[in-house]
């Protein structure tokens, strides 16, 4: 009983010590206008067309746009995010599919034919502060 | 899809591909110095014939070519605008495939009374800005997968805008086939940035042979091969959009070139096929025999109406042109091969400097009808060697007589040496062979005035002396090309081979 109480003690403790911040800058704007659209992903599964884990829209008004997210539990995460120039919330893509507004992914990771992997995109939060930073030039 | 397939990955396609015999020594920047950079820098010490195939300089060339002989001939006056890869290697790494070099747009002025003058520019796509800057290749190409490559964001991160070049409405654009035209200024050749048709139809694929209607309606497409689909672009003479629209259901065989009539869009379909995709690019296409070369005509006023021939299985770059009949009878020539082995082969081959045996022979002019039932008729010119067709501009999609094409006598390797007038409807040829130190470049056919008859004027091409060590511009009259040009010019230096030109008459 001691025991089970001190096991649990400790994971409690240990979920709070756990969260993570993620600052992310983004920066490399053709135009400023429009917004960021940003979708956090935890898993490849997830990555691989499920629900993101967190997502948040900034207005670009400058050269950089940051964006913030809070108390996430510390572990493997992906970014997938778009610059919405035209602000209509969706990516634009032409006749053939093709994204025709900037976008990019965690790692400034790229793919070839498509998205990049979440092989490629992923990176670690750990607990406390993390920032990081991507290019869309 | 990985970036940096291994080494055994990198064979087994390259073996697929039918390429690996060709290829000894498969280059990593990881395993030292880069063995075709180095069979080329070997090879362009003994043989003046990879002067084709040689870096152009970054900042481009300028230079006013000495004549040779003859004048310029009375109503001819314009500039010959010309494209072709130019850069093929950074940083002691070298390209595996002819056709990765970024473009280099030429503009050959030619105006009474004036000394002939030569520009070359290389497209400054942001591809081309980016590897300039870094000393080093960040992208894979159309047949190349260069070390510690960055992914793409979309086709026009590999757009090597090296294919042909045209003027829409005074705009020059130097056309390649997986992405954007890039436009130019027409005088100093800077670039400008893509062309964007229309809404929804930025990045989208724009074909290097653009046809143009009597009324001056142009015609291309792009091809989607994952997607078994093209592009089919209907543009006004002013160069607005008419329409664009994606048609599926066209089998993803590389099609470079394609035809019109009057009523129809003409694509031929060869035996390259899509396979999935694979880098380098061209590694997605697999040599597949086991089906027939399809021929789909599109009708021009109804794009969801089609019809469709089945040919033997062949490979083409380059059509020639088609007419219809009233009946619906199409009448069309190209350049075809029994195989795709200039594109696999051949064109990997000249990255290393030498010529490939294997692909000797290559493409012929055939002539084919296709018939409203469904039977065809094709007919092979056994007369040697052929590409690059053209036709007189006016006859673009009407009943004509003639092509002009290069050619080149069996077993010749280092690419050809005559230019062809070839008349479709009595076989008969008119030649003129400038011998084995000349590579002969795609002749355009002039025709003298709006009211000449069809063949009736002056043929225009450029070519490499290799025994000059020089690039030289030959004017002909075309009803007497087996006399030679009438006018030659010769550049103080060599231009890297080029593929595809226009004519802006002035």
């Amino acid at each position: 009983m001691m025991m089970t109480a001190m096991i649990l003690a400790a994971c409690l403790g240990s979920a709070a010590q756990d969260e993570a911040n993620l600052t992310v800058h983004v920066d490399g704007f053709s135009e400023a206008r429009g917004a960021v659209m940003m979708a956090v992903f935890a898993s490849a599964e997830s990555w691989n067309g499920g629900d993101p884990v967190a997502g948040s829209r900034v207005e670009v008004s400058g050269d950089t746009v940051t964006v913030s997210f809070s108390s996430l539990p510390a572990g493997d995460y992906a970014i997938r995010m778009f610059h919405d120039v035209d602000g209509d919330g969706e990516l634009n893509v032409n006749l053939m599919g093709i994204p025709s507004e900037p976008f990019a992914f965690s790692n400034n990771a790229r793919g070839n034919f498509g998205p990049a992997s979440w092989q490629d995109a992923v990176f670690q939060l750990v607990p406390g502060e993390n920032t990081h930073s991507l290019d869309l030039r | 899809m990985q970036t940096h397939p291994n080494r055994r990955d990198m064979l087994a396609l390259l073996a697929a591909a039918g390429g690996a015999a060709s290829l000894p020594g498969l280059a990593f920047a990881s395993e030292g110095a880069d063995p075709v950079y180095q069979a080329f820098d070997a090879a362009s010490r003994h043989d003046p014939w990879t002067l084709g195939f040689t870096d152009a300089p970054a900042t481009g060339l300028d230079g006013v070519p000495q004549r040779l002989h003859g004048r310029l001939p009375d109503g001819l006056a314009g500039t010959l605008y010309r494209n072709g890869p130019a850069r093929f290697s950074r940083d002691e790494w070298r390209y595996r495939h002819w056709f990765d070099g970024d473009g280099m747009v030429h503009a050959w002025h030619l105006a009474p009374g004036e000394p002939v003058t030569h520009r070359a520019r290389f497209v400054e796509t942001p591809k081309w800005r980016d590897e300039e800057a870094a000393g080093r290749f960040l992208m894979p190409t159309f047949g190349s997968q260069p070390p510690n490559t960055r992914g793409m964001r979309g086709p026009d991160d590999m757009n090597a805008a090296n294919t042909s070049v045209m003027v829409l409405d005074g705009q020059l654009m130097a056309l390649w086939e997986g992405g954007s035209a890039w436009q130019l200024d027409a005088q100093t050749l800077a670039s400008q940035g893509p062309r964007n048709w229309g809404d929804g139809l930025d990045g989208l694929p724009f074909s290097a042979h653009p046809k143009v209607d009597p009324d001056g309606t142009v015609w291309n497409f792009g091809q989607a091969p994952a997607q078994e689909a093209l592009v089919i672009w209907q543009l006004r003479r002013d160069g607005s959009l008419r329409r664009a629209e994606l048609v599926g259901d066209i089998p993803g065989g590389m099609i470079h070139d394609f035809a019109v009539t009057d009523r129809s869009l003409v694509f031929l379909v060869g035996n390259l096929r899509w396979a999935g995709p694979q880098l380098p690019y061209l590694d997605s296409f697999r040599w597949d025999d086991s089906r027939a070369m399809q021929v789909i005509a599109i009708d021009k006023s109804d794009w969801s109406k089609r019809r469709v021939w089945e040919l033997p299985p062949g490979f083409l770059f380059h059509v020639g042109g088609a007419w219809e009949d009233v009946d619906g009878t199409i009448h069309v020539d190209a350049a075809l091969s029994e195989d795709a082995r200039m594109a696999t082969i051949g064109a990997r081959d000249v990255m290393l400097g030498r010529p490939s045996p294997e692909s000797e022979g290559g493409s012929r002019m055939h002539m084919i009808t296709l018939y409203p039932d469904g039977r065809f008729e094709r007919a092979a010119f056994n007369d040697g060697g052929a590409e690059f067709p053209q036709v007189d501009p006016r006859y673009t999609g009407l009943a004509r007589r003639f092509t002009w094409h290069v050619g080149w006598p069996d077993g010749q390797v280092r690419g050809a040496s005559q230019l062809v007038e070839r008349n479709l409807l009595s076989g008969a040829t008119r030649r003129f062979d400038f011998g084995t130190d000349v590579v002969v470049e795609e002749p355009l056919f002039i025709p003298r005035d709006r009211a000449a008859e069809e063949g009736d004027g002056w043929l225009v091409h450029t070519a490499l002396n290799k025994q000059a060590r020089a690039s030289e511009l030959h004017i002909f009259e075309a009803r007497r090309l087996e006399d030679g040009p009438v006018a030659s010019w010769r550049l103080p230096y060599a231009c890297p081979l080029g593929f595809h030109g226009c004519w802006q008459a002035a």
